[in-house]
């Protein structure tokens, strides 16, 4: 059944789009979804289906033969695919991502380079931050890149890398000089090509969730690239480039978190409705009733802050504030909605039949990637003492 | 090749029965609250074959044609983005409480309006009132031959070969151009709209003709004048009874039962 879950985005053509994603959602990927997870199977032909119709562009501008549509349509998508898979927004979301990092701060040379080969499956991206001992506190990285004449060495071990063995090109944050302060200012991106020498791919994490798309860990042994490959050709810019596009993620991962917690709002509604106790479905008692309406005005608000932090992004204002509500507020009532979800079903929500068990094992990364919850309080709380000079 | 497709915007097939209802008085289906409309589900069959044929010529034009209120730009505009070249949308009040016959010589007006065409393609129907009728009433109107349940459409023989769905198997058909063909959801999975061609479909102008623009008169279109009247709408009582026949053997029950079956005249 038909409900518009783009009525709240204010571009028609946004909706368009996100109706239209909507229905290969539910033709192609809700069927189909559960199988590819619980064989933590990478969903090839979803990919072809997405490629296909030319999500991996969609944030690209057009001279690079992208489609330069906006972060509201971004988002609005995002939250489709999220409904049906969350990997599937996951697996775009590095790509967006490591897209805009090169479109706003890269060289021309690499925007010309690049940008083109993201718009064709041929080349997917990565993004390599996290370390063994640097998570949260990114400037505490130790992944070293040296000069040496032309090209940079880079040395050191990443973790929790998003497309860590599919991917073409990898934004990696290192440190080209470790002794700078303050710590960021010694921070430099590089693109790194799949096939650097030095670069060894790792092995691939189990999962709680999340699964079907490759989560890896990563390794530099001198692993030499060209002084070309540093993200917008000068070091020290790397961490300010990085968090930038962070925002980007961070509107995708609260469109995720909205997404999953509409797919497990949609289930719970309908099984009130037909599932009876005491003689009458349980919609009718009022402890449903109440869940129901917590629910579903938890997912209405993420909605409209994930919607309205892409909307300012689309409009060039500071969003770290907006993204950083978002994402905080839509992952964590994604938690709670699908464990209200759990509650209305009862015990077949435990089986492995429903694909909310795949929800519920895929909710609680939403609270850690792309900053935790506390790390959100953190930029939300910086952010909010801008606009309150004492 | 020029090819015209109609299609059709119809409440989602997939609302529940609870949320099917029915103003008996006003003999109208009053629209489920918060379910969009659809795209009639053969109608992207229709304008898939279009454009197959259209790719397998390697050139010609396919345009689009429904007939409904405003929001039937959606059905266009999803025709245009699977890749269909231009769309007019028949829009009028004096269309509101139409029959399938003024729907058919509507449409046969505006083909005649856009300068005719080589192929009038449709879905086998519409999935709400599901008579399947407007094709053949569209060849009529036009005076042109039509297929009606094609699985696959290819040019050749006379003008097009068509192999047709039966109740108990298939027929091979070859038909003169101009033709007005159905078809059927057999023909195969039509494409997903690209981004792209959305983002194309989101510029173009959909033209509007109204009943005057057909040059249809006041005494052609309105309920007042359907060929078929509309007597009463309703949605039918489905009553269930549940009798337990009773009996110590099977073959004591079924006999009781053939004796219950005979008192009710049902065999």
């Amino acid at each position: 059944m038909a409900r518009d879950y783009a009525a709240d985005i204010l571009d028609p053509l946004a909706r368009d789009v996100v109706n239209n994603v909507g229905v290969w959602v539910e033709k192609e990927v809700r069927p189909n979804a559960s199988e590819f997870e619980h064989a933590d199977a990478f969903p090839e032909p979803l990919l072809k289906g997405m490629s296909d119709m030319g999500l991996f562009g969609i944030k690209i501008p057009e001279q690079y033969g992208g489609l330069d549509l906006t972060f509201e349509c971004y988002a609005g998508v995002c939250m489709e695919l999220a409904r049906g898979w969350m990997s599937l927004a996951g697996i775009i979301n590095t790509h967006v991502l490591v897209g805009y990092a090169i479109n706003e701060y890269g060289t021309a040379e690499q925007k010309q380079y690049y940008l083109p080969k993201l718009v064709e499956p041929e080349m997917r991206c990565a993004l390599s931050i996290t370390e063994p001992d640097a998570g949260s506190d990114a400037q505490a990285i130790k992944t070293t890149a040296r000069r040496d004449g032309d090209d940079y060495i880079i040395n050191g071990q990443k973790m929790w890398v998003t497309n860590g063995h599919r991917a073409g090109v990898y934004l990696v944050m290192t440190k080209t000089d470790p002794a700078a302060q303050p710590r960021h200012k010694g921070i430099t991106a590089f693109l790194v090509p799949h096939d650097t020498p030095g670069f060894v791919k790792g092995k691939k994490f189990d999962k709680l969730g999340y699964k079907g798309v490759e989560t890896t860990e990563l390794s530099f042994e001198d692993a030499r690239v060209p002084a070309s490959a540093v993200l917008g050709g000068s070091e020290g810019s790397g961490f300010q480039h990085i968090m930038s596009a962070l925002e980007v993620g961070r509107i995708n991962v609260a469109a995720r978190g909205v997404g999953v917690a509409q797919a497990a709002f949609d289930d719970a509604i309908r099984y009130a409705q037909k599932r009876e106790a005491f003689g009458k479905p349980i919609f009718e008692h009022q402890a449903q009733q109440l869940r129901l309406a917590e629910m579903a005005t938890k997912i209405r608000a993420a909605r409209l802050l994930t919607f309205d932090a892409a909307r300012k992004k689309d409009a060039g204002e500071r969003s770290d504030l907006d993204a950083g509500m978002a994402k905080l507020f839509s992952t964590e009532i994604a938690q709670e909605v699908v464990l209200d979800s759990m509650r209305i079903h009862g015990g077949v929500a435990y089986g492995k039949e429903l694909p909310l068990e795949r929800y519920y094992r895929d909710a609680p990364l939403m609270i850690i990637a792309e900053g935790t919850s506390d790390i959100q309080k953190i930029v939300i709380a910086r952010s909010l003492v801008r606009d309150y000079p004492v | 090749m020029n090819i015209i497709v109609c299609v059709k915007q119809i409440p989602d097939p997939e609302t529940p029965a609870a949320s099917f209802k029915v103003d008996e008085a006003a003999k109208k289906v009053i629209p489920a609250q918060g379910i969009a409309p659809v795209v009639n589900p053969y109608d992207p069959q229709a304008t898939e074959a279009a454009l197959r044929l259209k790719e397998a010529d390697g050139g010609g034009k396919v345009t689009v044609i429904s007939l409904g209120p405003d929001s039937a730009r959606d059905a266009i505009k999803h025709a245009l983005a699977m890749g269909a070249d231009e769309g007019v949308l028949l829009n009028d009040p004096a269309f509101g409480d139409i029959d399938n016959f003024q729907t058919a010589n509507a449409l046969a007006k505006a083909i005649e309006k856009l300068g005719g065409a080589d192929l009038v393609l449709m879905g086998r129907a519409s999935a709400d009132w599901d008579m399947g009728v407007v094709p053949t009433g569209v060849g009529q109107a036009l005076n042109v031959p039509v297929v009606t349940v094609a699985k696959a459409i290819e040019k050749g023989g006379a003008g097009l070969k068509v192999e047709r769905v039966l109740d108990d198997g298939f027929q091979s058909v070859e038909v003169a151009l101009p033709a007005v063909v159905s078809v059927s959801n057999e023909f195969g999975e039509p494409r997903y709209p690209q981004l792209r061609q959305i983002m194309m479909a989101a510029k173009k102008t959909v033209q509007v003709w109204g009943a005057a623009d057909l040059g249809l008169g006041a005494d052609e279109v309105g309920a007042a004048n359907r060929a078929m009247p509309l007597e009463a709408l309703y949605v039918p009582k489905v009553e269930s009874n549940v009798e337990i026949i009773e009996g110590d053997t099977p073959e004591e029950k079924a006999a009781v039962l053939a004796q219950k079956l005979r008192a009710a005249k049902l065999v």
